[in-house]
């Protein structure tokens, strides 16, 4: 039980809102409830230790000891690997708690590491490091599903954006796509979704609900190759599955700031957005691309699986509550290819879309009564003024009378949202009276 | 499902866990065993891998072969066909894409460019694991020996069979490379 409900409980009593029973009694009713759970503290310290004892082994092994035989070596390398085998299947077998489980499988991840990196080194083994990043994936990715362990799906994670990076954005020449990326990812999707079935408001939940955007905004770049210009739509459709995916059902109950994908999507989609409302970059675009291009292909996939997306939660929810940042990516296409040949049409377009988002983050904003939603949207409508100071010739009297208008609009927007809220909460205050 | 079954899918994950590395020494030391022995004239540089440790680059004099075709792109895999000179240094008798008949030795190797009918490719075993503090010093080594016009004595020393190809030591000077680094901290 943490000291802070307890001195809540405390208060309660003292402002004679609730008797001293009545609190011994909650006091008693959480300390029993939680008694069958494993200490949460425990699992996050068995996590570490076992991170830094692996990664230390790692090292160690890394100094390559010159002055021990192949044999004493190649024994060495399997020491680790025996002693976390044999700790996983102990936790295991023995139905241990999932403290066990975690530490053990964070522990044989890095044995099996260290293991195939000392008989490459015993051996000269060449090969480039995504060949043995490879290796490693395939060999601990099913520790998540024979442990249930979060922290090996969170470190598969994490090493296959190092592995897809390396081979897509890293190796210098390297004309490969890393396409077993998407198949790590989807292979960890099971165990993902049943976390999210069970304990969505979990912090274990909201530490994946991070990670999977942040990995697949990384990743994507190593799909990008040389069509630089076919990027930017690649990252558009991304960034519009993924606040599609946030906008899904499931993550109803979670707050905004828990919902990685909401985030991640809203912001990538603005950013690249505002970088089209420059001139400059339409004129680049008209030398066009080639169309029969790889890139091309990623970039059709993910448009229509966002799309997928997208029509997936309108029909559900209805489209009336569908908002404008859901379907951005879709009008960005729609201009992009309507327009691409001329330049004045679309960089019109895109100010104006930019501009709407602005005007419907606000809108969401005062709906919600969320400050935050609410000065973003401002947010993205005085940086949009800003970029157009760069490219439009306009005398300082009228920027500095625009920019003096948003810092007013700043003002009034929240001071009324503030008057409302307050308004709101006397409302509730005297019905309660 | 029961803890059993996760037990079961655990033990087949030991098992692979244990075959892969066991399954990479054995294709290695077969080819110590039954190989044949090469040696390559090469120059090596120092460089660090994250997890797998310091090691030496090396670069071969052996890079390159007058052929040509221009169908032959970078990243090309290759097979070089080779034979030893009168000092048992390889040097390449062909190269193709293709198997060749005949049962001549080959390595594999990576195309790296195609310039004026001649096409430099790289051959694989280019790194060579090395105790942390005496990578740089085998740079060094090396230099020294470069600069004393010595540089015909260091060579890779490769077991080859059936294309598959295992660096076994650098020599400088006729004595492995982590010894000369000893001996030349010493000098």
């Amino acid at each position: 039980m943490s000291s802070k409900f307890n001195k809540e409980l405390q208060i309660l009593v003292k402002d004679k809102v609730i008797s001293p029973e009545l609190a011994d009694k909650i006091e008693q009713y959480y300390a029993t409830k939680n008694l069958g759970k494993p200490n949460r503290l425990f699992t996050i310290f068995g996590i570490f230790g076992a991170l830094l004892v692996g990664s230390g082994i790692i090292l160690m092994l890394a100094h390559n000891w010159d002055d021990f035989s192949k044999i004493t070596k190649t024994v060495l390398a399997f020491i680790p690997l025996v002693v976390g085998q044999f700790m996983a299947g102990f936790s295991i077998l023995k139905e241990k708690s999932s403290t066990w489980k975690e530490a053990s499988g964070t522990f044989l991840f890095f044995a099996v590491g260290a293991c195939i990196s000392l008989i490459s080194q015993i051996y000269h083994i060449p090969g480039e490091l995504e060949s043995y990043l490879l290796t490693w994936i395939v060999l601990c990715l099913p520790l998540i599903y024979v442990l249930r362990s979060n922290a090996v799906a969170l470190l598969v994670l994490i090493l296959s954006t190092y592995y897809a990076i390396e081979i897509g954005v890293w190796n210098y020449r390297n004309t490969q796509t890393p396409w077993l990326y998407i198949v790590f990812l989807l292979a960890g999707i099971p165990h993902y979704w049943n976390l999210l079935k069970n304990r969505i408001s979990s912090n274990t939940a909201t530490i994946f609900n991070w990670m999977i955007p942040i990995s697949v905004t990384i990743a994507l770049s190593a799909f990008v190759g040389n069509a630089g210009n076919l990027g930017f739509l690649m990252y558009i459709a991304i960034f519009g599955l993924l606040y599609n995916v946030g906008k899904l059902a499931v993550f109803d109950k979670i707050r905004t700031l828990r919902n990685g994908y909401i985030i991640i999507g809203s912001l990538g989609t603005v950013i690249s957005l505002m970088v089209f409302t420059f001139r400059w970059i339409w004129d680049d675009l008209i030398n066009g691309f080639n169309y029969s291009s790889q890139e091309l292909y990623v970039a059709l996939v993910l448009l229509i699986i966002a799309f997928a997306t997208l029509g997936y939660t309108a029909l559900k929810r209805g489209f009336k509550k569908t908002n404008l940042f859901q379907v951005a990516f879709v009008l960005f296409w729609i201009v992009y290819f309507l327009f691409s040949t001329s330049v004045i049409m679309p960089v019109i377009l895109i100010n104006v879309l930019v501009f709407a988002l602005g005007i419907s983050a606000i809108k969401i904003g005062v709906d919600k009564f969320n400050f935050g939603i609410l000065n973003y949207g401002l947010l993205i409508i005085s940086t949009l003024i800003i970029c157009r100071f760069f490219d439009a010739g306009m005398s300082f009297v009228i920027r500095g009378i625009l920019f003096v208008l948003v810092g007013t609009g700043f003002f009034v927007t929240n001071y009324i949202m503030l008057k409302k809220q307050q308004k709101f909460k006397k409302q509730i205050k005297d019905l309660q009276v | 499902m029961k803890t059993i079954h996760f037990f079961i899918g655990f033990l087949v994950l030991v098992f692979v866990q244990f075959f892969v590395p066991i399954q990479m020494i054995w294709k290695q030391e077969n080819v110590l065993v039954s190989g044949e022995a090469y040696k390559f004239k090469t120059r090596p540089i120092d460089p660090t891998d994250p997890f797998r440790g310091k090691y030496i680059t090396l670069h071969y004099e052996m890079n390159s072969f007058i052929k040509n075709d221009t169908s032959y792109a970078y990243g090309d895999k290759i097979r070089v066909y080779i034979k030893k000179d009168s000092n048992g240094f390889a040097m390449p008798v062909a190269i193709s894409k293709k198997p060749l008949d005949g049962a001549q030795d080959f390595v594999m190797a990576k195309v790296t460019g195609n310039y004026n009918k001649e096409i430099s490719f790289d051959l694989p075993f280019n790194r060579f694991y090395m105790e942390e503090t005496k990578a740089y010093d085998a740079e060094k080594a090396y230099r020294k020996i470069n600069r004393d016009s010595l540089k015909e004595n260091v060579y890779a020393e490769v077991y080859i069979k059936d294309g598959v190809s295992v660096l076994k030591n650098v020599i400088i000077d006729e004595i492995p490379i982590q010894e000369y680094v000893e001996q030349y901290n010493i000098d």
